[in-house]
């Protein structure tokens, strides 16, 4: 069973296996944040969104009436370009989506807090100052305690747009860690303009031209031997 | 002259004239303050504030305008606080933006900007005698909630915007529904904005006079009112009054009723700053 799919959506067909990383890269501008948003509905907000195709997760079309967007985006987690952690504490950013669930049970919460944040590499950093202000975190570690927040709910997929794009190289290298560590557990979608992350981390790669999906295959043939003339221009360095 | 000198010598010109605008404001207010302090601030004691109005102007108090004002004010804010906010969450968080939305938008921000004995004569007409509350506190805490409903709506509309988008994804995105955004992320960072404007729309409701006078508060009250149905005289009017009669002991009266009258609003100024202040700290971006 295929993890995500997607039919139908402009001119692209694919799917995304369980437990890969797949990168999109492309041009600023060709529409790959905005495809990546069409799996948590994150589009939804905006009025003129509208959408053709079919979307769907372990079968289950997303984009179905019948769907409670909060239920999926328990189970298809977020993180963002920007770091954006809640004006909160540590503490309360790692909870927060356990709370709006309205569990309240402090062991449970305590322990979620303890293993998110060892998940997301930050334990060790930040253990003794919980109830400090998330704010007061570096970015890049503002970045691993967003990653956090989202693997507190344990969602089975994690969609990342340009994740490290805000951070400096010794901060971008420990979320490219992360991300390879975090593979065995999740299914991972990645946005990135930066073809080397991509070539280092992915597994599959899909190029983004002018709105379009360009091309769709495994990141060694993407990176080597695309079958599109585009993606080889685009990869080689010749344009975007 | 070259036009590097040519320009500095603007650049100073409109510094000294900046200056001047500036200092105008304040000494205008600062003349009126003197006044009024040299003025009123002899007659003030307990007496004053404890008696009721009355034909001497030796005796005479603002007990029952006092009492009044706070009632009104107490009133106006229980009616247009929740009614406000909420209005303002639904424009901004809920509610569509198209075409209507945007004539919607543009009528409340001139529902500020109409004269306030309009509304006087909107709650005349609603309040005093459809729904036969008469001249009672309620009509006219009802009417000026009317008043300041617009300048609340719009305040919270600010508030909310000022919330960076980034922080309504990522709740969002955390699988929050749209209320769980607003209670538990929009409305704590945007407290401190929202507190300013209900703030400054009771201080407009507090100096209101002409709705009042039109819905029927009284110039001469000799009671306390004790419950919302009870007819009522504000601070305002009891000014009003007083600045009307030919004794020159009024005009004293006026002059300290005055000064009462700004000494609840600066409290109720500073217990804004103090919560805005208070808030901030706990959020900052």
């Amino acid at each position: 069973m295929n993890k995500l799919e997607a039919k139908n959506v402009n001119v692209f067909y694919g799917a995304i296996k369980p437990n890969t990383v797949t990168a999109f890269i492309g041009p600023s501008g060709c529409g790959k944040s905005t495809f990546l948003r069409l799996f948590n509905r994150m589009n939804d907000y905006i009025d003129v969104f509208r959408m053709n195709g079919i979307i769907s997760i372990d079968g289950k079309d997303i984009y179905d009436k019948n769907i409670r967007v909060e239920e999926l985006r328990k189970q298809i987690g977020m993180v963002f370009q920007k770091p954006n952690p809640f004006p909160k504490s540590i503490y309360e950013n790692v909870v927060y989506g356990l709370r709006i669930q309205g569990i309240k049970d402090k062991k449970i919460l305590d322990e979620t807090v303890e293993t998110a944040l060892q998940q997301a590499a930050l334990w060790e950093e930040v253990k003794d100052k919980l109830k400090d202000s998330a704010l007061a975190l570096s970015g890049g570690q503002q970045q691993r305690l967003c990653i956090a927040r989202t693997l507190a709910v344990q969602p089975t997929v994690i969609l990342m747009d340009e994740p490290a794009s805000a951070l400096d190289p010794i901060s971008t290298a420990k979320i490219e860690d992360l991300i390879y560590k975090l593979k065995s557990k999740y299914t991972i979608v990645i946005v990135t303009h930066n073809m080397q992350q991509a070539g280092r981390i992915s597994d599959k790669t899909a190029f983004f031209y002018m709105g379009e999906m360009v091309e769709f295959d495994d990141t060694k043939i993407i990176f080597t031997n695309p079958k599109q003339e585009r993606t080889l221009n685009y990869v080689t360095g010749r344009f975007g | 002259m070259n036009s590097s000198q040519k320009n500095r010598l603007k650049d100073n010109a409109f510094k000294y004239f900046g200056i001047g605008c500036t200092l105008f404001g304040l000494l205008m207010l600062a003349i009126f303050l003197g006044n009024i302090l040299i003025e009123g601030i002899g007659r003030i004691d307990w007496g004053f504030i404890t008696s009721f109005p009355s034909r001497n102007p030796g005796k005479a108090g603002i007990l029952p305008a006092l009492i009044g004002t706070l009632w009104i004010m107490g009133l106006t804010a229980i009616i247009a606080i929740p009614l406000g906010i909420s209005a303002g969450i639904y424009l901004e968080e809920y509610g569509k933006k198209n075409r209507l939305a945007n004539i919607l938008e543009i009528n409340i921000s001139n529902l500020a900007g109409v004269p306030s004995i309009i509304y006087g004569l909107l709650g005349l007409e609603i309040f005093g005698r459809i729904m036969g509350m008469g001249g009672s506190l309620l009509a006219g805490a009802s009417t000026l909630s009317l008043l300041i409903l617009p300048i609340i709506i719009v305040s919270t509309r600010e508030a909310l915007k000022a919330v960076p988008t980034s922080i309504k994804e990522a709740s969002f995105a955390m699988g929050a529904s749209k209320w769980q955004t607003v209670w538990y992320q929009l409305l704590p960072a945007s407290f401190g904005g929202i507190v300013t404007g209900v703030i400054l729309a009771l201080s407009r409701a507090i100096g209101e006079t002409a709705p009042l006078i039109v819905i029927g508060a009284l110039a001469y009250v000799p009671f306390v009112p004790s419950s919302p149905a009870d007819e009522f005289s504000v601070l305002p009017i009891q000014i009003f009054n007083w600045i009307g009669r030919p004794q020159k002991g009024f005009a004293i009266n006026a002059a300290s009723a005055i000064i009462i009258l700004l000494l609840v609003t600066f409290i109720l100024n500073g217990f804004a700053m103090f919560l805005r202040n208070r808030w901030q700290r706990k959020v900052k971006w």
